[in-house]
């Protein structure tokens, strides 16, 4: 029962509120990583785009004035004429979102550990779990909540990362290509309550001044 | 002629045109600023268009939950970020218009003072190193003028610029690039370079 009293306070923490600090620091710079990989991808997205879209115009002019058709993938010549360029671009892209796949398999196993913790102090202590809390105020079943949300947030986000990467090359119309450069760049799934649970989880378990 | 007058007013002088060439640094570097600003509201503007244009549940993003709306205020957020920033540069250029205005005024207000000890014939004589003062205060108005105009449309510019207009949004990096106006950017630095020896010749 030592652990239970506040051990947030004490130097060196151990078992589950040691496994907790260190994943909320790991969700820290996890994120910072996918962060800097999509600053990468959105410039290698880009080039990707004016690559396809200059040479649509040369091509045909009236593709870029029309812009109304809005098929997702116009089976045009042009667009699977191999282009070893627009080719290299596009495998950078893939190894992007390789990379953020596998960030996001380590957020995974971060939920999961988080779901052992919770399982094993539901067998240490019973349904209601431990007493008193391991840091500040949150039960540990708040910080597989909290946990499996970002989760949530960033497997959305690289599942549209995924579709871009499909699609992107292979769009003729250049407002999707906009609507994707800017999906890409905005990551519309990542809104001001993910970057609040992460400043709490980090309050919560003391890597920053409450 | 009164030589003590004029060497009042010439430190005067010397003192406005030091400001402004200062200023002057300072101007252009928000002016720097701005441009990068005001072209990446354009570029925001071009993406909210193009959100709007297409038909999202028809494209391959079609299976992505309140995927537009999601972006769209992501974009709004941004839209007004970059508002924000541009509102606070334009209060730059604000400073440095009070700060020109209160100088001249300084330097014309001591003219008035002493004008009774300055003739005109020692107004408009000049010599190698120094123009004469009628050139330096006209050039002092210009120059005041020319901060006044700039700051009033820019700001003018930005007042009329919302988020839910996308057409004048769009227009923004244009209208603010026509604003500018080199030849009285220029008429400054000319006159900075006239009384380059002036203001050695402390």
């Amino acid at each position: 029962m030592d652990e239970a009293t506040s051990p947030a306070r004490k130097g060196n923490l151990t078992g589950s509120a040691r496994k907790l600090k260190d994943n909320a620091a790991d969700w820290h710079n996890l994120i910072l990583k996918w962060e800097r990989l999509s600053d990468e991808g959105s410039t290698i997205a880009t080039k990707i785009v004016n690559f396809r879209l200059s040479k649509e115009s040369v091509k045909d002019p009236e593709v870029i004035m029309e812009g109304n058709s809005l098929s997702g993938a116009p089976a045009e010549k042009s667009a699977y004429e191999s282009n070893p360029e627009l080719e290299e671009e596009c495998i950078k892209l893939q190894n992007v979102v390789e990379r953020m796949a596998h960030i996001l398999s380590k957020m995974e196993k971060m939920v999961s550990a988080e779901r052992g913790i919770c399982k094993l102090e539901a067998f240490q202590y019973g349904e209601k779990g431990r007493p008193t809390p391991l840091f500040q105020t949150w039960s540990t079943q708040q910080f597989v909540e909290v946990s499996s949300k970002l989760y949530e947030v960033y497997k959305q986000e690289l599942a549209l990362k995924r579709t871009i990467l499909r699609e992107v090359a292979h769009t003729a119309n250049p407002d999707l290509c906009m609507v994707y450069l800017s999906c890409w760049l905005h990551q519309p799934y990542i809104q001001d309550n993910t970057k609040i649970l992460l400043e709490s989880l980090l309050m919560e378990t003391g890597h920053k001044a409450v | 002629m009164s030589q003590p007058a004029v060497l009042k007013l010439h430190q005067e002088l010397r003192k406005c045109f030091q400001n402004i060439k200062e200023n002057q640094t300072v101007w252009r570097g928000v002016l720097d600023e701005c441009s990068s600003l005001v072209s990446s509201l354009g570029n925001l503007a071009e993406q909210l268009r193009a959100l709007k244009r297409t038909e999202i549940e028809k494209t391959p993003l079609g299976t992505f939950p309140n995927l537009p709306e999601l972006l769209q205020y992501k974009l709004l957020n941004a839209i007004d970020t970059v508002l924000n920033q541009l509102r606070e540069k334009v209060n730059a250029f604000g400073s440095v218009r009070d700060s020109v205005i209160k100088h001249v005024c300084a330097v014309f207000k001591m003219y008035e003072q002493n004008s009774d000890s300055l003739p005109i014939s020692t107004c408009v004589a000049r010599c190698a190193l120094s123009p004469s003062i009628s050139d330096m205060l006209e050039w002092l108005q210009d120059t005041e003028r020319y901060y006044r105009i700039q700051y009033m449309q820019r700001k003018n510019l930005l007042q009329i610029l919302k988020p839910d207009d996308l057409t004048l949004l769009e227009s923004a990096p244009k209208r603010w690039l026509s604003l500018a106006s080199p030849d009285g950017e220029e008429r400054i630095s000319d006159a900075l370079c006239q009384v380059s020896f002036f203001l050695e010749s402390d």
